[in-house]
């Protein structure tokens, strides 16, 4: 990297001043560059989800997103075509298949999820166990096991973050349809990360620390000033929840752990020195206030859906955009090494109206919501895949360590189910089914080959993910119940 | 606006006692006795609550005079299954953690920069910025309000501790910002903890602290932080007794806040706290029915079923037209009778009609499963795996007609056995459309025409209704009506559904309810001053 060496004026501020740094003066001021950056060119790992299905009911057409060709330079259809010259960067991954309930006569087998669909397929998919009762994943899923071991001190041990801002229904609630990662806490339970859903919020939470390069001490002791202060408080607080703990009963014990295990992870986070800016690390843009969040979908006084009118929609285009480039920048500033986006969530009520001018949302585009069958869902999938390549595209003009960061990048996309027979409803052709599964792999860490349509007709999605996974540095080739890699994607 | 309700004899009395200013001193009679647990009452489990978001910008704006809904714009949504408030739904998240840091910090920043709220907040003129005794003014006074009891000496000390940033920048008002951004982001501040003392030979069960039992007031009659005169009543003893409680409790009821609190039960209750529709329609149903539930609850007290039987509605033009009521003259809203037409009461209200909408249509599944688990506290099983519930149905002789297509669900395998409990409750409101205008066939198939004929089955017996008219004097004449409303209200109070234990309570309420020719507030009131909720039991 050909970044100029300069030392930030706040490093050398806060290395004299003796502020509590949480390391020794020498090794701020080694490069400029944090501690936990002083390693090599760390890998990243990323999960893009989408929330449809490949397929619409009743169309024998399985999906527009697998190529006919298979192996190198493969033809591009409807979803994928926003990929344009990047498909070059990224691996199709087709005929996959979450096996069910009835495939094993009955009881959900390993790996599997149950024969009813909306949300069954979120554990086996993200973290490679069988679908539990209820909606929630029954393991942690891949982004959290990762930044087990690749997180180490970052300021962020991983971002997750939901561009869908509502579930657009009003007299019902998500019920775990908005969440794709899920972590052990402190006492061993598996429980759910709700995304941040707020760009001006996430932008705050990773740029509040940067200053501007070039700042005049006066200013930069005052900002000194404010993190300590903001760190003072944090701590107080966080003491007394410490100090609360041992009075309250079993279940409260529990419910503050976890509320006193994020107070800490952000008094953390706070304390952690912003890195300096680089030629490619940069404070971005703030993105300002956040759009409106839009009521539920519905009719107007003509009984006409009002999709025109923003409801069921946030400006969810501008969402996409703003979180892509927190996600990156703050890759690029190994603020963090792991995130998730989840662009939509399972069964989105998301209105395609304002997106791709369908007057109808992404849910309804499975079951004939407009004409078109597989054709209209796929355009759904392409408004997806255009914010997977714009982020893959941003990677790909970061200059790093010599190449580009997609040397270090593992990057899915997945989706909530394919297309084919749904044994809940049995039916073929159906948009609740788990057959003919598809995922895209981009980035090139540990060896990957990107840029190839491999079909593995029955394989389980999360080799795709595991395959990802020991890219990036894993130990194992298991996600949960599931094993093995795809060995066709990497060298 | 008075304070003083028009009929509430009890709220009467209560301002009688104390005068109706928000400042006035507690005067109790004299002989009160204190509240004491029957050994035989079960008493209701409660855990940690966290503030709902709509209950902490009611708690800024009470606290600091800021009304920018600080909560409903930066926190993660709560979780509405119906009610905001279900403590057990509540999860702390690195997202949460951090956007309460950021209304904290912003709230603070906004209360300082407001002379006169500032003033409120700082009620001493500061020598300097290390002026310690000014800021433990500061600590103690909006301490004791924030976290809703007094501060501990230590404690004080621990906020004042702060005060060394403030001298450093010399400034004192950093020290106040900090202490307002620390208290903010308290655990005890963003939870309504309830520790108390454990029960002698009960247990797992305490009796609350009065500030806790203060807090538990205001946060069911307000949705808000206690005002200083609760905070005064509980430190002087005064809500130890059921008589205390009482007082206070109507003095609270007595308050604007209650009409806000009692109209979103309702709104989250009927879910009609966001509605499907334009932005026009949407406000103009949402203050039809929170007036309907004011005046039955509040202005014109009586029988709470009025709520479902009125004759009459809040109507402006739009609405007039929208229902079809002819006549209607005039710029705003007005009272004015249905006159001939099929409506009365909160049921046939386009708000709560807006229901269980699915496939761009009313859904006779979903409004019989939203009057079951809505208006019936019955539990409907979700479909069995083996159904496709996103799938509308078809008709076996590929009719059009929505009768026909939902016949498939009486045709079809084993359907039979849940849908005839819930489709013909909805097929009994169809000629409602999604909106609650008035219908004679199929949106957009005059050839179906809709009988409008529908069926509860409620103990094993059929009872046919027609509209939500017959709909709602079914509920009414079933006697399983008042059970259900005191179930509602139990949830939104505790913060999660019942339990087997809580039973008897919800029992003895709803008979109590019934003997009170159903008051809707005599309810709230015998709620808690019924001897267990001065308790709580470790979940």
């Amino acid at each position: 990297m050909s970044a100029p060496f300069t030392l930030h004026r706040r490093a050398v501020l806060k290395g004299l001043g003796g502020f509590t740094l949480g390391l020794p003066l020498l090794e701020v001021m080694l490069d400029g560059r944090p501690a936990w950056a002083q390693t090599a060119t760390p890998n990243r790992y990323l999960v893009f989800f989408d929330g449809q299905s490949l397929g619409a009911d009743n169309d024998p057409v399985h999906n527009l997103f697998a190529p006919d060709t298979v192996g190198r330079n493969y033809d591009l259809k409807t979803a994928l075509a926003p990929l344009g010259a990047l498909k070059d960067e990224v691996s199709v991954i087709s005929g996959l298949k979450i096996p069910t309930a009835s495939d094993n006569g009955g009881a959900v087998p390993a790996g599997g999820r149950r024969d009813d669909f909306h949300v069954s397929s979120l554990s086996p998919l993200l973290s490679g166990m069988r679908s539990p009762a209820d909606t929630s994943s029954a393991g942690p899923t891949s982004d959290q096991i990762v930044a087990g071991f690749l997180a180490q001190s970052t300021p962020f041990k991983s971002l997750a973050y939901r561009v869908q801002a509502d579930w657009y229904l009003s007299v019902s609630a998500p019920y775990g349809r908005d969440m794709i990662s899920y972590k052990r806490d402190s006492t061993g339970k598996v429980v759910p990360i709700p995304p941040q859903t707020s760009p001006s919020q996430a932008f705050a939470a990773l740029f509040g620390n940067f200053t501007a390069p070039g700042v005049d001490p006066v200013a930069a002791q005052r900002l000194a000033l404010e993190q300590r202060a903001r760190t003072s408080v944090l701590d107080l607080v966080s003491g007394d929840a410490e100090r609360l703990l041992p009075r309250l009963g079993a279940a409260d014990k529990l419910r503050m752990q976890r509320h006193l295990d994020e107070l800490r992870a952000l008094e953390l986070r706070v304390k952690a020195i912003a890195p300096t800016q680089t030629s490619t690390c940069v404070k971005p843009a703030d993105p300002g206030a956040d759009p409106v969040v839009g009521g539920s979908q519905g009719v107007d006084a003509n009984g006409d859906n009002t999709y025109a009118q923003n409801l069921g929609y946030s400006n969810e285009e501008q969402r996409a955009k703003v979180f892509c480039d927190l996600i990156h920048m703050a890759m690029v500033c190994d603020l963090t090494r792991v995130a998730t986006l989840q662009m939509t969530m399972f069964q989105s009520h998301l209105s395609m109206y304002q997106l791709t001018g369908q007057a109808t949302d992404c849910h309804e585009l499975g079951h004939g919501g407009v004409p078109g069958g597989t054709a209209a869902m796929a355009k759904a999938h392409a408004w997806h895949v255009k914010h997977f390549a714009y982020l893959l595209q941003k990677f790909k003009d970061t200059p790093e360590a010599g190449g580009t960061m997609l040397d270090h990048l593992a990057m899915a996309f997945l989706l909530e189910g394919g297309h084919g027979y749904d044994p809940g409803g049995a039916k073929q052709n159906s948009s609740h089914s788990t057959e003919n599964m598809a995922c895209l792999l981009a980035g090139r860490a540990g060896g990957l080959k990107p840029g190839q349509h491999v079909v593995k007709a029955g394989l389980h999605p999360a080799s795709v993910l595991i395959t990802a996974m020991k890219a990036v540095g894993s130990p194992t080739d298991t996600l949960g119940e599931v094993t093995g890699v795809i060995p066709e994607l990497s060298t | 606006m008075s304070l003083c309700p028009s009929r509430s004899a009890l709220a009467v009395a209560a301002c009688a006692l104390w005068g109706c200013s928000g400042t006035a001193e507690l005067q109790m009679p004299g002989g009160s006795a204190p509240v004491t647990l029957d050994p035989t009452a079960e008493v209701s489990v409660s855990g940690l609550r966290r503030l709902s978001r709509v209950e902490l910008d009611a708690t800024l704006a009470d606290l600091l005079g800021d009304t920018t809904n600080a909560g409903q714009r930066l926190l993660p949504p709560d979780s509405t299954d119906p009610f905001d408030n279900d403590f057990r739904a509540q999860l702390a998240s690195g997202a949460l953690i951090e956007s309460i840091e950021k209304v904290a910090t912003e709230a603070a920043v906004r209360a300082l920069a407001d002379p006169a709220r500032r003033a409120t907040l700082v009620p001493c003129t500061a020598v300097g910025p290390d002026d310690a005794g000014c800021l433990r003014t500061v600590i103690s006074t909006f301490g004791r309000r924030a976290l809703r009891r007094p501060l501990t000496d230590d404690e004080v000390n621990r906020f004042a501790s702060l005060q060394s940033l403030a001298v450093e920048a010399g400034d004192f008002d950093l020290g106040v910002k900090l202490v307002v951004q620390a208290l903010l982001q308290h655990p005890e501040f963003i939870y309504r903890v309830e520790l108390g003392t454990p029960v002698d030979g009960r247990d797992g069960v305490f009796r609350l602290s009065p500030w806790e039992l203060a807090s538990r007031l205001s946060y069911f009659f307000w949705g808000s932080t206690p005002p200083d005169w609760l905070l005064d009543a509980a430190g002087a003893g005064q809500l130890d007794s059921t008589e205390g409680i009482r007082l206070a409790a109507a003095k609270l009821l007595a308050d604007p806040k209650a009409k806000a609190r009692v109209e979103r039960f309702h709104a989250l209750w009927l879910g009609y706290h966001r509605l499907p529709h334009p932005v026009d329609l949407t406000a103009a149903l949402q203050t039809e029915s929170g007036a309907l539930v004011d005046r039955v609850v509040f202005d014109e007290p009586g029988d709470y079923f009025d709520l479902f039987t009125s004759s009459e509605s809040y109507l402006n033009s739009t609405l007039a037209t929208h229902y079809g009521v002819s006549g209607f003259t005039g710029a705003g809203f007005a009272w004015t009778p249905y006159g001939d037409l099929p409506r009365k009461g909160l049921l046939s209200h386009g708000a709560v009609l807006s229901a269980g909408a699915k496939f761009s249509d009313t859904s006779p599944t979903q409004r019989g499963i939203f009057v079951r688990t809505r208006l019936l506290c019955q539990d409907v099983p979700p479909p069995p795996p083996t159904v496709n519930a996103d799938i509308a149905p078809t008709a076996p002789n590929s009719s059009p007609c929505k009768a026909d297509r939902y016949s498939a669900h009486a045709s079809t395998g084993n359907c039979f056995a849940c849908h005839q409990n819930l489709d013909p409750i909805g097929f009994g409101l169809e000629r409602f459309d999604r909106e609650g205008r008035y219908r004679t066939t199929d949106d957009n198939l005059p050839q179906c025409p809709i009988a409008g004929a529908g069926r509860v089955v409620l103990d094993g017996a059929a009872m046919p209704f027609s509209g939500p008219v017959g709909l709602a004097d079914t509920l009414i004449a079933s006697g399983r009506f008042e059970g259900c409303v005191v179930t509602q209200l139990y949830r939104f109070a505790m913060g999660r559904r019942e339990a087997a234990l809580d039973s008897g309570l919800i029992e003895k309420l709803t008979e109590q309810f019934k003997t009170n020719h159903r008051g809707f507030t005599d309810l709230m009131l015998d709620l808690v001053t019924d001897g267990t909720f001065s308790f709580r039991k470790d979940e």
